[in-house]
């Protein structure tokens, strides 16, 4: 995780980047989500489950990987004051469970008036395939 | 083609679910859940020092909250595939342990799309989040897609 205490509005440049993070999701992980979030339904729990909807296997909820995303831009802002103010996403293919996916992102615009960074943030697959992308806004503190 | 749905829909709120309290374990399971880690999200020690001045859920948590059955029954359905396609958060400050989140919902947007896999319908339902001292937190756009 890098923790950036040191980051501020001033400091952010447009195209620094978040990431590359490689993380490697886990069934069980997947499940310890689902069960928390109250999610717990076959296709995110069990290949043979999911195969029963018509899925090839068992896959991430779309909130998990919101989640997963999410992480990317607070581990990025660490402990500086910087606030997450707006996250978008669109789950363009299935993130199956037991790979490693790779995130990242890059600071798009910079808006001094409400003194917020943009960013386009995605995960990709192993085959490098963006499985899920998005934007995030992120507001800083004076 | 058009889809077809009563106009009346849009922006008609059904019903507000229960407050439904959050708790410190609550949020360190969340936590726990995506390998969460930052001492603002866990570390209550940490996090009354930092930037919040004590514990705060990771900003995905707002999306958690399940609206009742209830709300499902009005929203219209469009084949028998549906898809979350996607979401658009607006984080309008923190979620702490201790609060109670209360949810209202509404359809916000109903549109048809063509893509290189053929028609889709788009539900966008639109998610207040409001804690026990009538605040809001966050919206939350929940992109509902299915296929015809």
């Amino acid at each position: 995780m890098s923790n950036a205490n040191n980051l501020t509005y001033e400091t952010v440049q447009i195209g620094d980047a978040l990431g590359p993070a490689e993380f490697h999701l886990s069934k069980d992980q997947v499940r310890a989500y689902a069960k928390t979030c109250g999610m717990w339904v076959p296709r995110f729990i069990d290949d043979e489950g999911a195969r029963k909807e018509g899925l090839p296997g068992m896959i991430t909820p779309g909130n998990m990987s919101l989640a997963i995303l999410s992480k990317l831009v607070t581990d990025w802002a660490g402990s500086s004051g910087a606030r997450v103010v707006r996250m978008g996403t669109t789950y363009r293919q299935p993130v199956m469970p037991d790979h490693t996916l790779t995130l990242q992102g890059f600071v798009t615009h910079k808006n001094e008036s409400d003194r917020t960074a943009e960013m386009d943030i995605w995960i990709e697959s192993e085959e490098g395939d963006r499985l899920v992308i998005g934007t995030a806004t992120v507001h800083f503190p004076r | 083609m058009t889809v077809d749905y009563d106009p009346a829909l849009i922006g008609r709120v059904f019903e507000t679910t229960e407050p439904v309290p959050v708790s410190a374990e609550q949020i360190a399971a969340f936590c726990a859940a995506i390998s969460e880690t930052n001492p603002i999200f866990t570390d209550e020690a940490a996090a009354k020092a930092g930037p919040f001045g004590g514990i705060v859920a990771p900003p995905s948590f707002a999306v958690t909250f399940r609206n009742g059955r209830h709300f499902f029954e009005h929203i219209p359905r469009y084949g028998k595939q549906g898809f979350d396609a996607g979401k658009d958060v607006e984080f309008v400050a923190p979620i702490r342990p201790g609060d109670a989140i209360t949810l209202n919902s509404a359809v916000k947007e109903i549109y048809e799309k063509t893509g290189r896999t053929g028609s889709m319908v788009f539900v966008i339902v639109r998610s207040t989040l409001t804690n026990q001292k009538g605040e809001v937190v966050a919206h939350v756009d929940h992109r509902f897609m299915n296929r015809p």
